[in-house]
């Protein structure tokens, strides 16, 4: 019954969408990113980043595809490098700056994870701030979403999504509850964006996240904001998410996780920045790894071009559970 | 006879007339811009702000649902380094950033960009949607010259 439904529903959207692809010269490109490290702390280290391809394609007036696939060290492969999909992206427009996307996404919570993805060299910073590292957002949702921009004079954005949430893989859901996105942001000014997302969970018992198996049943919502400025000369990201986990047992626990970002542009090519993270994790928190933590990072990027970008940074990170850490990053990321 | 040909040539004697008193350009030999369409399902006119709009990729499909396909000089001509300074408010190295992160983030298709005025004149001329920026008014039926507030010149 619920298949002829799948069925009933999808075949005409299917027939409108595949007969409507006209004489249409489809246009693909592949591009991608990779990015070298050296690393100092008590001795130097060099080493590889992502290798990060994306393929674009113009499939009809209306429809397109864009995927992103990663090439990343895995110590557990025989070869020691994995290859991920990170981005399943089928965009098809319905009117105007009105889309439905079907597919695996970045979610649409913050500036940092709907803009950067994999691409070490639109990075401010050499890494991704503490908040993702920490595994408070998802980073990915696969299900349906439909997305608007510059709606008016505001420039209004919002995403709807729908996924398979927490604890499911990419190609079926693990229960029957679904993860719901609420996102919108306007752009008030050239180069000025501010942002607010809502995110709602529950991550089944025994599931598998963040590499271990789920001991409750955890109700998440998850409350972002974030305002960004990239102009001539200043450069300013802040953005924070308030984690709200729930279970029977131990009620809901908070969790906020922040940063900020600040850059001065000296001149065409280098950009001095400064970033501050912090993860505060409330007592008796069980679904995250509580681990109070508090980061700072100073650094220098230097554009050698669009597609090739140099960074050297200084990151000293203070944490509940591991001894002080004084760092020094040096990453030369290019696109190609 | 005079009269006659001025009458027939206003437009393209004012863009020379342009280029001429821009003097020795200081960022590249090309001061006056002109924006051509295709000449089906395009606008006569647009606002600045409109055309910033539809070249920034905020706007992608014009009012009858075509979708608009960008056609733009290459950064590295005189042409494409004009139209990333008076359109753009960026260098052409931004310029390329902006339009890279924009297609890789999912959010529009990147612009056709060419080497030479007669590659984008012709693919404007065969692309139903097409707007670009050269430095020449159209020269065809095929192509339109729209009127940027009120102006044919940038």
């Amino acid at each position: 019954m619920c298949l002829m439904t799948k069925k009933t529903l999808s075949l005409p959207l299917v027939f409108y969408l595949f007969f409507n692809v006209s004489a249409f010269a489809q246009n693909t490109q592949i591009k991608g990113f990779i990015d070298v490290l050296g690393t100092y702390d008590d001795s130097v280290s060099f080493g590889l980043g992502e290798q990060d391809l994306f393929i674009t394609s113009e499939l009809s007036d209306r429809l397109s595809f864009l995927g992103e696939s990663v090439f990343k060290f895995s110590p557990s492969s025989s070869t020691q490098f994995s290859v991920s999909i990170e981005r399943v992206v089928i965009k098809y427009n319905i009117q105007g700056n009105h889309n439905l996307i079907l597919g695996k996404i970045h979610s649409p919570l913050n500036y940092w994870n709907d803009t950067y993805h994999h691409g070490r060299v639109f990075f401010p910073t050499i890494g991704r701030p503490l908040l993702f590292n920490a595994e408070i957002i998802p980073l990915h949702t696969s299900g349906i979403s439909i997305q608007g921009h510059d709606l008016g004079k505001a420039k209004f954005g919002y995403d709807v999504v729908v996924g398979n949430g927490l604890g499911s893989s990419d190609i079926v859901d693990n229960d029957k509850r679904k993860s719901v996105i609420l996102a919108m942001h306007i752009k008030p000014a050239d180069r000025l964006r501010f942002g607010i997302s809502f995110y709602n969970d529950a991550i089944a018992k025994g599931a598998t996240i963040h590499d271990k198996i789920n001991k409750w049943k955890v109700k998440q919502n998850l409350y972002s904001a974030s305002a960004s400025y990239f102009g001539k000369k200043f450069e300013l990201l802040a953005e924070g998410t308030l984690a709200s986990n729930h279970t029977d047992t131990t009620g809901s626990k908070n969790t906020l996780a922040s940063y900020a970002y600040v850059g001065y542009k000296a001149n065409k090519n280098v950009v001095p920045y400064i970033r501050v993270d912090n993860l505060h994790y409330q007592n008796g928190e069980v679904y995250f790894r509580k681990d109070n933590t508090t980061s700072v990072a100073g650094g220098l990027r230097y554009e050698i071009n669009y597609l090739a970008v140099v960074k050297l940074e200084y990151q000293y990170q203070n944490s509940e559970h591991a001894p002080n850490t004084n760092k020094v990053t040096a990453q030369f990321a290019i696109g190609f | 006879m005079i009269k006659s040909y001025i009458a027939g040539n206003i437009n393209k004697l004012l863009l020379l007339l342009a280029i001429l008193c821009a003097g020795p350009a200081s960022m590249a030999q090309v001061s006056a811009l002109t924006v051509i369409s295709n000449a089906k399902g395009t606008p006569e006119t647009l606002r600045f702000s409109e055309l910033k709009s539809i070249f920034m990729g905020e706007q992608q499909r014009w009012r009858n649902g075509t979708k608009i396909t960008l056609a733009l000089m290459k950064t590295n001509t005189d042409v494409g380094k004009v139209t990333s300074f008076k359109v753009y408010g960026m260098s052409g190295d931004e310029l390329n950033k902006f339009w890279l992160a924009l297609v890789f983030q999912g959010k529009a298709a990147a612009p056709i960009f060419f080497n030479s005025v007669s590659e984008l004149e012709n693919f404007v001329a065969h692309n139903p949607g097409a707007i670009g920026i050269t430095d020449q008014l159209a020269a065809n039926t095929d192509i339109k010259t729209i009127m940027v507030e009120g102006r044919k010149i940038l």
